[in-house]
């Protein structure tokens, strides 16, 4: 597909590596022309250095025959700007990031009147990731497939946990869910398990299943964690006062810590049951003082990744459940194995969107069938749910026969609204949705999950 | 460094050249010729050590710029070694040093000959002397890139090493893309070239290893007396035009494809590019007429030996020797110009002196008014300090290198005309030059020293000095 992305910093970039790793066809577009030359460097992309927000760039970047467009400069103004213009020199997509809440509100009219097809807004995606997280505790991340259906959620294994040394194919029979390991995260390297694979304490494993199997699970493991009554967030910026407003509707004690006293103010007047303090939240003394030890959950959202890693540390350190930190600086692979439980990025979860976007708007060229795509454990995995066609011509073979290809499972198939864990006696029927977890190069269409050749 | 992918690249290279030579066995078994055996055997030698290097799996995949420069420089320096061993092996050339050469000059589009009768070879060998500058031409990287699947992002490092110019521009987003349309236009240009040659009644044979010694901007013809050898008027101004065009920038052609003739027209570089031939051809053709000659036949013979020099390539329709003073030095001015960025000619690039000449007006200006700040502007859009820099320095290091090597070529004492033009002949890749290495002569007699000398120059010269002096460098041996 023909993409131009404008604007390449922290979010167009990420966006850049990600659809170029899907080999689309591929212009990138930016001011700065070190950004430019840079990314042509590092991916198989063209550059061009210029405002793209005018016409003449835009037409130079083939703006009359792309497909789609992403604008995510650092103003959401030129961001509209530039999405109408391509608009109407003939680009059939656009995607604008918009951050800006009042901007935000108004949604269906860029939609609807201005013609931009999807609005992103990083910091409320993440927002919104991170509330997902602390109302179900129990594991570290959480996707949702099938309408909410089938989840795909993550949970680490510490060395109280039953599981720990249990071969794979034991697990089902020693604990009475219906969920499937699909992935094992080792030491920043990752697997799709077989039934001889042993898992081992500080393992990290990704399993499919129904919310409440999920949750009989964990109960099993004893991994499952009490509801969160007390949070604790660190830096009021964009995401901490989207993630209050989220969070604050039921009854939870939220306590926001900012250093900004101007902040603390208006943050006050905005979010009513919501406890501000003033003081530096990376301070040892002052997460004393506000009673750490209490909390349920902390989330670092500072703009520095490095003090939200600090933070994380220390408060998994002094026992809080659960701990969620901020990091923009997601390319570092060490980031999995540094014991912080979650990470969250705002880049990844909004290119994720915009991926799963993408992905949609090739299906209905090329009459693909992939539902929902989400990308796992920092992009190594991905699970993909497929709608197989209704002339699908396997439908009597089973998994036994079919020739399918290596680091790829099956996590689940959805057949008539009922959910089947498959084992090598199934089959793959039309109209069936089924959920693949694969750690290998991308698929594109539900036939690439056989063997090539 | 990540050796293990640059093994793995060499590997794909040299198994691509093995097919590449499956052209000539297919030329002589047409003919039936001896000499195909040892087409033969050479193809057994590069398959062994070709998935020898092949399977040496890469665990990483990166590769940066000092790991494409280095696959480039590698890659040719292999390429010239095997190539050369079917002339060797069939005897047609017994010398492997002279071999090499003759291989280097091949690939390097330089047209440079140790060979003084050259009529009688088999033509499985004449084929593929002609062929490897058919490949050398566009690149055997950029063929490798342009039939690969699936390019990484780093492999513009490799086509930014090999493809000729300051700049590297890519016509569409993907690299395989962009290689596979330059490979287009070339064959598609280079099948023009043998239909029309043949109209003019050339043997099906002769046009094809002339339009491969036209396309690559090479020089090798199968005559004794190159284009000459021929007495066809109405080939010379074909090949001649045909040389032009192929020492135009192949992104123009691309533009055109596309229908976008106005910012075609409007390239700057083209426009030097035919101001100089015109300018050339001019001061040639009045010295000629001067010197009694005809003046068609004046115009005709300065036209083509314009355009093949500048072109670097090399064809000679008269021995331009004979000719006087100032016309040769017009011609050396020539081959030190060369043909535009991104064509498949060697020399300084247009472009290049275009900057040179800009830069030095603008220095002079700058004398005058010290707080004056300007600019360089190519094709109206300002040409960033860094690339300006850049291309002075080019100049430097290539004047550096043509002064060394002109001192040790000196050894084997001819005179300096002789010892000048060969350096300049080899490092441009134009191939014949003036007095001993002159359209009559040959480089046979040059010392072995002197050979790889010039052929080291040949190399450096068509892949933009950096590939070759990086590889024979510290920092090309270092592990860092």
């Amino acid at each position: 597909m023909y993409i131009i992305i404008v604007g390449q910093g922290k979010f167009g970039s990420t966006m850049t590596a990600q659809l170029c790793n899907e080999s689309h066809d591929i212009v990138v577009v930016d001011i700065n022309s070190d950004k430019v030359t840079n990314m042509v460097e590092q991916y198989d992309v063209m550059g061009i250095c210029g405002n793209g927000s005018t016409v003449d760039v835009l037409r130079e970047a083939g703006a009359d025959k792309a497909k789609l467009l992403i604008a995510t400069t650092g103003s959401d103004e030129l961001n509209i700007l530039c999405c109408t213009f391509a608009k109407k020199l003939g680009t059939e997509y656009t995607i604008a990031r918009v951050r800006n809440p009042i901007y935000a509100t108004q949604g269906q009219f860029l939609r609807e009147k201005i013609g931009i097809n999807m609005i992103v807004n990083p910091e409320y995606e993440t927002a919104n990731e991170i509330s997902r997280i602390i109302r179900f505790p129990s594991v570290s991340s959480l996707d949702s497939f099938a309408r909410g259906k089938v989840e795909i959620a993550r949970v680490a294994i510490h060395a109280d946990n039953p599981l720990c040394n249990m071969k794979v194919a034991d697990v089902r029979k020693k604990i009475r869910a219906n969920v499937i390991i699909c992935a094992v995260q080792r030491s920043g390297a990752v697997t799709i398990p077989d039934g001889n694979f042993e898992l081992q304490a500080e393992d990290s494993i990704n399993i499919t299943g129904t919310r409440s199997e999920i949750s009989s699970f964990l109960k099993q493991t004893g991994v499952y964690k009490h509801r969160i009554k007390n949070v604790m967030i660190i830096g009021g910026g964009k995401i901490g006062f989207y993630l209050s407003e989220l969070l604050s509707d039921t009854s939870r004690n939220i306590t926001l810590i900012d250093s900004n006293l101007k902040k603390c103010h208006e943050l006050t007047d905005e979010l009513s049951d919501v406890t501000v303090v003033y003081g530096d939240g990376t301070d040892q003394d002052i997460l004393e003082e506000q009673n750490i030890e209490k909390q349920d959950a902390l989330v670092a959202l500072t703009g520095i990744d490095e003090e939200n890693i600090i933070v994380s540390l220390y408060a998994e350190s002094r026992n809080v459940e659960k701990v969620i930190a901020k990091v923009d600086r997601h390319s570092y692979s060490i980031l999995n194995d540094i014991g912080v439980e979650t990470l969250v990025s705002p880049q990844i979860v909004a290119s994720n969107l915009v991926t799963r976007y993408v992905r949609a708007l090739e299906n209905s060229v090329d009459n693909s069938q992939i539902q929902t795509l989400y990308k796992l454990v920092g992009g190594k995995i991905e699970a993909a749910e497929f709608l197989v066609p209704e002339n699908w011509a396997h439908d009597t073979e089973t998994f036994r026969e079919l020739d399918l290809r290596p680091n790829l499972l099956i996590g689940c198939i959805i057949r008539n609204g009922r959910i089947i864990f498959p084992n090598g006696d199934d089959c793959i029927k039309g109209r069936d949705s089924i959920i693949v977890i694969n750690a290998g190069k991308s698929l594109k269409k539900l036939t690439d999950i056989f063997r090539v050749g | 460094m990540n050796y293990r992918k640059i093994a793995h690249y060499l590997g794909i290279i040299l198994l691509t050249e093995a097919a590449l030579m499956l052209l000539p066995v297919a030329i002589g078994l047409i003919y039936h010729e001896k000499a195909t055996a040892s087409f033969l055997i050479t193809i057994g030698i590069l398959a062994a050590v070709g998935w020898l290097f092949y399977n040496r799996k890469p665990h990483k995949n990166n590769i940066y710029s000092k790991e494409g420069y280095i696959i480039v420089a590698a890659a040719w320096l292999l390429m010239s070694a095997f190539g050369a061993l079917p002339m060797f092996i069939s005897e047609a050339i017994p010398n492997y040093m002279d071999a090499f050469f003759e291989t280097v000059s091949g690939f390097t589009t330089t047209g440079s000959t140790i060979l003084t009768e050259i009529e009688s070879l088999p033509r499985c060998v004449l084929f593929w002397r002609s062929f490897t500058h058919f490949i050398g031409g566009m690149g055997i990287l950029v063929f490798v890139l342009a039939v690969m699947p699936r390019s990484e992002g780093s492999s513009i490092h490799i086509m930014k090493a090999e493809v000729p110019g300051p700049v590297v521009g890519k016509l569409v987003s993907k690299v395989t893309v962009t290689a596979r349309i330059l490979y287009g236009i070339y064959i598609g240009m280079t099948v023009l070239l043998i239909i029309l040659l043949k109209i003019v009644g050339f043997p099906v044979f002769d046009s094809i290893v002339t339009a491969f010694g036209t396309a690559g901007t090479g020089g090798f013809a199968i005559m004794n007396n190159s284009i000459e050898g021929y007495c066809n008027p109405a080939a010379e101004v074909i090949i001649s035009v045909f040389m032009m065009l192929f020492g135009l920038n192949f992104n123009l052609y691309y533009l055109i494809l596309i229908k976008q003739w106005r910012s075609a027209l409007k390239d700057e570089e083209m426009r030097w590019y035919f101001g100089i031939i015109a300018a050339a051809t001019f001061i040639i053709t009045l010295d000629l007429t001067v010197m009694r000659h005809p003046f068609s036949e004046s115009i005709r013979y300065a036209f083509f030996q314009v355009t093949s020099i500048i072109s670097t390539t090399g064809f000679t329709s008269t021995d331009y020797d004979m000719w006087p003073s100032i016309t040769k030095a017009v011609l050396l001015m020539l081959m030190y110009i060369g043909g535009c960025t991104g064509s498949t000619g060697g020399g300084l690039k247009v472009q290049r002196i275009a900057v040179l000449v800009k830069n030095s007006i603008r220095s002079i200006r700058k004398a005058a008014n010290p707080r004056r700040v300007e600019t360089i502007k190519i094709n109206g859009r300002t040409l960033d300090e860094g690339i300006v820099s850049g291309i002075t320095g080019h100049f430097a290091m290539y004047m550096i290198l043509v002064a060394f090597s002109i001192v040790i070529v000196a050894l084997d004492g001819y005179d300096l005309t002789t010892t000048l033009s060969a350096v300049s002949a080899c490092i441009n890749n134009v191939g014949p030059g003036f007095a001993l290495v002159g359209p009559a002569g040959n480089f046979s007699d040059f010392s072995y020293l002197s050979k790889i000398v010039l052929s080291f120059n040949m190399l450096a010269g068509r892949l933009e000095l950096i590939p070759m002096l990086m590889l024979f460098s510290k920092i090309g041996i270092s592990n860092d």
